[in-house]
C-alpha cells in the first residue's frame, strides 16, 4: 500500500479530481445500499396488504431517481479517477523523456534501448493502474464492503450477519492458494512458449543448414514436440483457472444456503420480517465484488510499487556530460587544440588515448587514420563533448570547452557519425534536423554538395519521400550521403566527417571531397577514414595506433616514408585496381 | 504497419477460424451437454427458493420430509452445478488448446515448403512472431471469446426460460431488457471500433517515436535538437491522452454504468408489476424473489461479453496475418517429371546459366562450367561476383532464370528433393549449431546415420580430437548458437555434420573471418580430407586454401574471366595474380 504514498505528489496534483471522484465512490456505495432495502420494505407491504398506489410509486420513483444518480456519479468518477490516472501516465512519459534527452552516450552503452522501451511502457501502464483501478479498488472494497456489512448486522439481524458470513473467508483463502499455485504454472506456461519462440526463430534462421540437409520433416516434427508441451502446460493453467469460478459460486451457494436457513428461523421467530431476509439475501451478492477487489487490490498494488520504484530510480540517474554551473552561453571560433595528456573510457576499459596533442587552425581540413580501433572515432567524439576528457583539455579560441555551454558548443559542428541514421519523415525534414524552418534552396545546395541531390529526385516522391525504419530503404551510400547533407545544412564552422564515405565509390568520393573543398573554404574540417585517398587533401593527417598519434604530416611527405601510412595506400591502390577487374 | 481490415475479410476469417473446430465434433458436443446442465442447476436454484419462501415459509407450513427434499435437491444442484461448471470450463479451453495446435502446425508446415525468395524479402521476426505471438491471439479468441460467448449466451437463455416458467408477461417484458441491451451493445462496437483503432494507432505512433528517438538520441544531442523533439513527443503523447480520454468517457456511458440502470429499470418493472398486481390478489413473494435474484444475474453475462470485445478486435488483426502466411504461395522448387534419378558419380554441369533474384538484374551472366566425378573446383572474385548464387542454383534453393544445370547428365529438376539433400553436402560460411548436444549436431535426427557413422566423421575431420576432451565428450550440451565453443570448434563440428551423411558431391562455402594459425591448420586439413574422392566445389575467399585444386575459376560480376589452375593463373599475371598479391604481403612485382 505504499505506493498510494508514493503517489501522493500526484494525487495532491490533481486533488480536485480526487477528492470529488473519491466522494462520489464513496456515495456510489451508499447509493447502491437503498434498491435492496426498498426491495424489502415493498415486499413487506405486500404481504401486510399495506401497499398503495401512492407508496408503490414513490418507492419505485425512488428506485429510479437513486438509478439516475448512480448513472452520472459512476461515469463521472470514471471521468475523474481513470481520467487522471491517464494524466499520470503522460506526465510520466514525459519525465522520462525529458530525462532521457539529458543523458550521455555511456548512458544509452549501459542501458538497451529494448528496457528503457519497457520501463516508457509497462511500467508507466501498472503505475497507471494503480492510480486507477488501484485507487477504486481500495476504496470500493472498503467502502462498499464495510457499509453492506454494516447495513446486514445494523439493520437487519447481526447474528445471521456473522453466520451465514463464515464461509467467506475460507474463499479467500482458497482464492489466494489458487492464485499462488496459478502463478507459479502460468510462469512454467510462459516459459514453453518462450522456447517455442526461440525454437521457431533457431530454426528459421538456420533454415538453410536445415533444408541442405533435408531434415524439414524432422525439424516440423521437434516443433510439434515443443507446441505439444506449450499445450500440456496451458492445459495445467487451465486447470487452476478453471476452479476460481466454480469456487466462489460453491461458497456463494453455501453462504446462501445459511442465510435463507438461518433467515427463515428467524422469520419464524419474528426477529426479522420476510422483506429483510430477501434484503439480506441480495445484500449477500453485492458483497462478492468488494471481495474479489481485495485480491485484485493486492495483484495491482504490488505491480504498481515495483513498476514505480523502477521509473524513479531511472529518472534519478545523474547525466555526467552537462554544463558546468559557470558555463558560458557563447563559444567564439578559433583554433582548436587538442591537448590530451591520457584519456580512458573508465577503469574497466582496456582502451586508452593517450599523448594527443596537436593544432588546428581555423579553414584547415584535418584527416586522421589508423586501424579499426577505437581511437579515430573517440577523438572526434570528444570535441562534441560526448565524452569528457579527465586529463588534459580541447580549447576551441583559448575557450576550454568544457567551460561553455553544451549548446553553445555544438552550435559550431556539424557532426556526421559512422553509423548513418536517418529519422521516420521525409528527406527534406531529415537534412533540415537541425535547422527547421530551412528554405528548399538551402536543402538542395546541401544535397548538391553531398552528391546526393539527384538521386533524391529520383526517389518515388523525391524530397518528400519517408526515409528510415518505417520509409523506403535506402542503400547504404545513400544513406550516408543524407547524413552529410544533414551536416551543411546550417554551413558548421566546424565539420566531422567520421568515415562516412565508407559505402560510397571513390569516384563518388573525391566528388563530395572537392565539393566540401571549395564550398567551405575558411572552415574547419575533421575527416577520418579508412581510405587514405580520402584524406590525401588534407592539410595535416594523423595516423593513430593503440591510442597514440604515430605519424603525422602531410600526404607528400608520409608516402615518402616507410610505415603504416605508405604500406596502407599502395595496398588500397591494388585493392582499387582488382575491384575494378584490372589485369 | 497497421492495415485496415475490411469488414467482409473478418467475416471470411472468423469462418474459417470456426472451421477449424469441426475437427473436434465430439469433444464440443460433450462440452455443451456439461454447460447446458450446469446452467440448468444454475438457474433451478433460485426456483427452489421461491417454492420454499411461498408454500412454507409464507404460509408457516414445515413438513419435515418436503423440507429435507427441497434442502437436499438444492445441495445435489449446488454439487452438480460445481461440477459440471468445472468441467465444461475445463473442454471449451481443451478444444481451443486443441483448435490453435492444429493452426500452428499447418502455418509451420506450409512454411517449411516456401521458396527462399520469399524468406529474402520477409524479415525473420516477422515470420516468427505470425507463427508464436499472432497464434497465442487467436488462442484467445477460442479461450475467452468464443467460449465466453457460448457459455453467457447459454446462461443468458436459461433465465429467460426460468423466468418464462414463472410468470409469462413480466419475462415478455424483461425480455424487452435484452433488446434494450443489445442496442446498447451494437451502438457502443459501432462507436467504439474507430476509437479502439486509434488508441492503438497513437500507443503504437508514441512507441515508435520514444523507440526512433531513443535510437538516434546521440545525432539528437549532436544537433541540439533536444527541445524541438521533446516537444514532438510530447505533441504525439498528448493526442495519445486525447485518444484514452475519449475512449474513457465512451466506455463510462455504454459499459458497465449503462447496464446497472438497466438492470435499476428492470427492478423498478418487477416491483411494479408485482405491487400492482398485489392491490388485488396475494402474491407470491418467491416469485418477486426469484425475478430479483434473476435480474441481479442477468446483467453479467453480458458485462462479460463486453469486457472481451477488444480481445476480439486483436483476434482478427492476428487471424488475418496468420492467414495470409498460410495463404502464401511462393513455394520452393519441387521435382519436375517422376524419374526419380539417382546421384551416382557426381558429375556436373552448368550450361550457359543466367539468374537474377529479383527477376531483371542478372547476377550471373551466361555461366557455362563442367566438373568431372571426384575433381575439386573452386571460385573466386569480389563480393557481388555471383559465387554464393551458383551455390544456391546447385543446391535448387532458386531455380535458374535462363540455361541448364545438370548432375550426372540429368536435369537438376528431375531429382527428388530427398536425393538431392542426401548427396549434395553443404559447410556454410557461418557454422550453425542448435541447441542440443554434439553428437545431435553432428547426426541432425538423421536415422540413417549411426552412433559409428557419427564418430566415423567426427574422426575424419579431425575433431574427435578436442570432442573427446570435453567432460561429456559427444553429449556435451551446446547452447543457443554454440557460443561456448570456438568457432574453429564450430566448424568442425558442422564439418562433421555434412561428412556424416556421406554425400557424393561437397559444396564448401569458405568462412572469411580471420582465424589463428593453429585452428586455420585443423581446419585445412579437414578440408582435404573430406575432399578426397567427392565431387568438390568450393567458394573461396583465402587463395591460399586453394592451390591443389583441379580447375580454379574466377568470377568479375557474374561472368568467368579466367580459369586455369593456381600454377597456370599466376603465370597470366592478370587478376588472380593481383587477388593473389593483395591477399600475400609479399614481394611481387605488381602487374601494371
Amino acid at each position: 500500500m505504499s505506493v498510494f504514498k508514493d503517489l501522493l505528489w500526484f494525487f495532491k496534483q490533481e486533488k480536485r479530481s480526487y477528492i470529488w471522484g473519491i466522494s462520489l465512490l464513496i456515495i456510489v456505495a451508499l447509493l447502491e445500499l437503498l434498491p435492496p432495502k426498498v426491495i424489502g420494505y415493498v415486499i413487506d407491504e405486500m404481504i401486510k396488504k399495506s401497499l398503495s398506489g401512492k407508496t408503490l410509486f414513490f418507492w419505485v420513483g425512488l428506485i429510479f431517481v437513486n438509478g439516475l444518480l448512480l448513472y452520472l456519479f459512476r461515469f463521472l468518477w470514471r471521468r475523474l479517477i481513470f481520467g487522471s490516472s491517464l494524466k499520470l501516465a503522460k506526465q510520466l512519459r514525459d519525465n522520462l523523456y525529458h530525462h532521457f534527452t539529458k543523458m550521455s552516450p555511456t548512458f544509452y552503452q549501459k542501458n538497451r534501448i529494448g528496457d528503457l522501451m519497457a520501463h516508457a511502457t509497462n511500467d508507466v501502464q501498472a503505475v497507471r493502474e494503480t492510480a486507477g483501478a488501484g485507487i477504486l479498488t481500495f476504496v470500493d472494497s472498503i467502502i462498499l464492503g464495510g457499509s453492506v456489512l454494516i447495513m446486514m448486522a445494523v439493520s437487519i439481524s447481526w447474528k445471521l450477519t456473522l453466520i451465514s458470513l463464515l464461509p467467506l473467508p475460507i474463499m479467500a483463502i482458497l482464492t489466494q492458494y489458487y492464485g499462488k499455485l496459478l502463478h507459479q504454472r502460468f510462469h512454467l506456461a510462459q516459459e514453453a512458449f518462450s522456447e517455442l519462440n526461440n525454437k521457431v526463430q533457431e530454426s528459421m534462421s538456420g533454415l538453410k543448414v536445415i533444408r541442405s540437409l533435408g531434415q524439414a520433416k524432422e525439424d516440423i516434427g521437434a516443433f510439434k514436440n515443443q507446441a505439444d508441451i506449450v499445450v500440456k502446460n496451458n492445459m495445467k493453467v487451465a486447470r487452476i483457472d478453471a476452479l476460481f469460478d466454480p469456487t466462489i459460486m460453491l461458497v456463494v451457494s453455501i453462504s446462501y444456503l445459511i442465510s435463507i436457513v438461518y433467515g427463515s428461523r428467524l422469520v419464524i421467530s419474528d426477529d426479522i420480517t420476510i422483506g429483510q431476509l430477501i434484503t439480506f439475501v441480495t445484500y449477500l451478492g453485492i458483497l462478492i465484488w468488494p471481495m474479489l477487489a481485495i485480491g485484485w487490490l493486492f495483484n495491482i498494488v504490488e505491480r504498481g510499487r515495483a513498476s514505480y520504484d523502477r521509473i524513479r530510480s531511472l529518472l534519478s540517474i545523474e547525466a555526467d556530460i552537462k554544463d558546468s554551473d559557470q558555463a558560458l552561453q557563447k563559444l567564439d571560433m578559433g583554433v582548436i587544440h587538442y591537448a590530451i595528456d591520457s584519456f580512458t573510457y573508465n577503469e574497466e576499459s582496456n582502451f586508452k588515448l593517450s599523448d594527443i596533442h596537436f593544432r588546428v587552425k581555423e579553414g584547415q581540413t584535418i584527416g586522421i587514420v589508423g586501424k579499426t580501433g577505437q581511437g579515430k572515432t573517440t577523438l572526434l567524439k570528444l570535441l562534441l563533448r560526448e565524452y569528457d576528457v579527465n586529463q588534459g583539455r580541447i580549447s576551441v579560441g583559448d575557450m576550454n570547452i568544457k567551460n561553455v555551454s553544451l549548446h553553445a558548443l555544438r552550435e559550431h559542428i556539424g557532426y556526421v557519425p559512422q553509423e548513418h541514421f536517418l529519422f521516420s519523415s521525409t528527406v527534406k525534414e531529415n537534412i533540415a534536423f537541425s535547422l527547421i524552418n530551412a528554405t528548399d534552396e538551402d536543402v538542395y545546395k546541401a544535397s548538391e554538395i553531398a552528391n546526393i541531390h539527384n538521386d533524391i529526385l529520383d526517389f518515388p516522391e523525391g524530397y518528400k519521400t519517408v526515409v528510415g525504419e518505417r520509409g523506403v530503404s535506402l542503400s547504404g551510400g545513400q544513406k550516408q550521403r543524407i547524413s552529410i547533407a544533414r551536416s551543411l545544412i546550417k554551413n558548421p564552422n566546424i565539420l566531422i566527417l567520421d568515415d562516412c564515405l565508407s559505402a560510397v565509390d571513390a569516384k563518388t568520393e573525391e566528388k563530395i571531397l572537392r565539393s566540401l573543398k571549395d564550398e567551405r573554404d575558411g572552415k574547419t574540417t575533421f575527416i577520418t577514414s579508412h581510405r587514405m585517398s580520402a584524406v590525401m587533401h588534407s592539410d595535416l593527417i594523423l595516423v593513430l595506433d593503440e591510442g597514440k598519434i604515430i605519424q603525422r604530416g602531410k600526404h607528400e611527405d608520409l608516402v615518402q616514408i616507410d610505415g603504416w601510412y605508405k604500406e596502407m595506400f599502395e595496398r588500397q591502390q591494388l585493392e582499387e585496381l582488382v575491384q575494378q577487374g584490372g589485369r | 504497419m497497421e492495415q485496415e481490415i475490411d469488414i467482409s475479410r473478418q467475416k471470411k476469417d472468423l469462418f474459417r477460424l470456426l472451421s477449424f473446430l469441426k475437427k473436434y465434433k465430439v469433444l464440443l458436443f460433450f462440452a455443451f451437454v456439461f454447460l447446458f446442465l450446469a446452467t440448468a442447476c444454475e438457474m433451478y436454484g433460485p426456483i427452489l427458493v421461491k417454492r420454499f419462501l411461498d408454500d412454507h415459509l409464507m404460509k408457516q407450513y414445515f413438513p419435515k420430509d418436503t423440507i429435507l427434499m427441497l434442502f437436499s435437491v438444492y445441495v445435489v444442484l449446488m454439487i452438480g452445478k460445481i461440477i459440471l461448471s468445472y468441467l465444461q470450463l475445463l473442454m471449451f479451453q481443451q478444444i481451443a488448446f486443441k483448435v490453435v495446435q492444429d493452426i500452428r502446425m499447418k502455418v509451420y508446415e506450409h512454411v517449411h515448403s516456401l521458396a527462399f525468395s520469399f524468406f529474402d524479402k520477409t524479415p525473420i521476426g516477422s515470420i516468427v512472431s505470425r507463427i508464436t505471438n499472432d497464434t497465442e491471439a487467436i488462442k484467445d479468441f477460442y479461450v475467452s471469446v468464443l467460449a465466453t460467448f457460448i457459455q453467457q449466451i447459454v446462461f443468458l437463455v436459461g433465465i429467460i426460460i426460468a423466468m418464462y416458467s414463472l410468470d409469462v408477461k413480466l419475462a415478455s417484458i424483461c425480455l424487452g431488457l435484452v433488446f434494450i441491451v443489445y442496442f446498447v451493445i451494437l451502438t457502443y462496437r459501432k462507436k467504439s471500433f474507430p476509437f479502439f483503432m486509434e488508441t492503438r494507432g497513437q500507443l503504437s505512433n508514441l512507441n515508435a517515436k520514444l523507440n526512433e528517438h531513443l535510437q538516434g538520441m546521440s545525432i539528437i544531442q549532436a544537433f541540439n535538437q533536444q527541445k524541438r523533439l521533446q516537444s514532438e513527443f510530447e505533441h504525439v503523447n498528448e493526442s495519445h491522452y486525447q485518444a484514452g480520454v475519449k475512449t474513457i468517457r465512451l466506455d463510462s456511458l455504454f459499459l458497465r454504468p449503462a447496464t446497472d440502470l438497466i438492470y435499476t429499470i428492470g427492478i423498478m418493472f418487477v416491483l411494479s408489476f408485482f405491487g400492482i398486481a398485489s392491490f388485488s390478489n396475494p402474491v407470491e413473494i418467491g416469485t418477486v424473489y426469484a425475478f430479483v435474484s434473476y435480474l441481479e444475474r442477468f446483467f453479467e453475462p453480458i458485462t462479460q461479453m463486453m469486457m472481451k470485445l477488444s480481445l476480439l478486435q486483436q483476434a482478427v488483426v492476428s487471424s488475418a496475418r496468420v492467414f495470409d502466411l498460410m495463404d502464401e504461395e511462393q513455394k520452393a522448387p519441387v521435382q519436375e517429371g517422376s524419374n526419380s534419378p539417382k546421384i551416382v558419380e557426381g558429375s556436373i554441369d552448368f550450361k550457359n546459366v543466367s539468374f537474377a533474384y529479383d527477376g531483371v538484374h542478372n547476377v550471373i551472366h551466361d555461366l557455362s562450367f563442367s566438373v568431372l566425378p571426384g575433381q575439386s573446383v573452386a571460385f573466386v572474385g569480389h563480393t557481388g561476383s555471383g559465387k554464393s548464387t551458383i551455390m544456391n542454383l546447385l543446391l535448387r534453393f532458386y531455380d535458374v532464370k535462363d540455361g541448364e544445370i545438370r548432375i550426372d547428365d540429368h536435369k537438376l529438376s528431375s531429382f527428388q528433393e530427398s536425393e538431392l539433400r542426401s548427396n549434395i553436402g553443404l559447410v556454410l560460411q557461418d557454422p550453425y549449431l542448435f541447441v542440443g548436444d554434439i553428437k545431435g549436431n553432428i547426426s541432425m535426427y538423421n536415422d540413417a546415420i549411426s552412433e559409428n557413422d557419427m564418430k566415423e566423421a567426427a574422426e575424419l575431420v579431425k575433431a574427435n580430437e578436442f570432442i573427446e576432451k570435453l567432460p561429456n565428450g559427444y553429449d556435451e550440451v551446446v547452447v543457443e548458437r554454440g557460443s561456448t565453443l570456438s568457432s574453429g570448434q564450430r566448424q568442425l563440428i558442422t564439418f562433421a555434420r555434412t561428412i556424416a551423411a556421406k554425400p557424393t558431391i561437397l559444396i564448401l562455402d569458405e568462412a572469411t573471418a580471420n582465424i589463428d594459425s593453429e585452428t586455420e591448420e585443423a581446419i585445412q586439413t579437414a578440408l582435404t580430407a573430406m575432399r578426397k574422392g567427392r565431387t568438390t566445389v568450393i567458394i573461396a575467399h583465402r587463395l591460399s586454401t586453394i592451390q591443389d585444386v583441379d580447375c580454379i575459376y574466377v568470377l568479375h560480376k557474374g561472368r568467368i574471366v579466367e580459369s586455369g589452375n593456381h600454377q597456370e593463373l599466376l603465370a597470366k599475371q592478370g587478376l588472380y595474380y593481383n587477388m593473389y598479391l593483395l591477399q600475400n604481403k609479399g614481394s611481387l612485382q605488381l602487374a601494371e
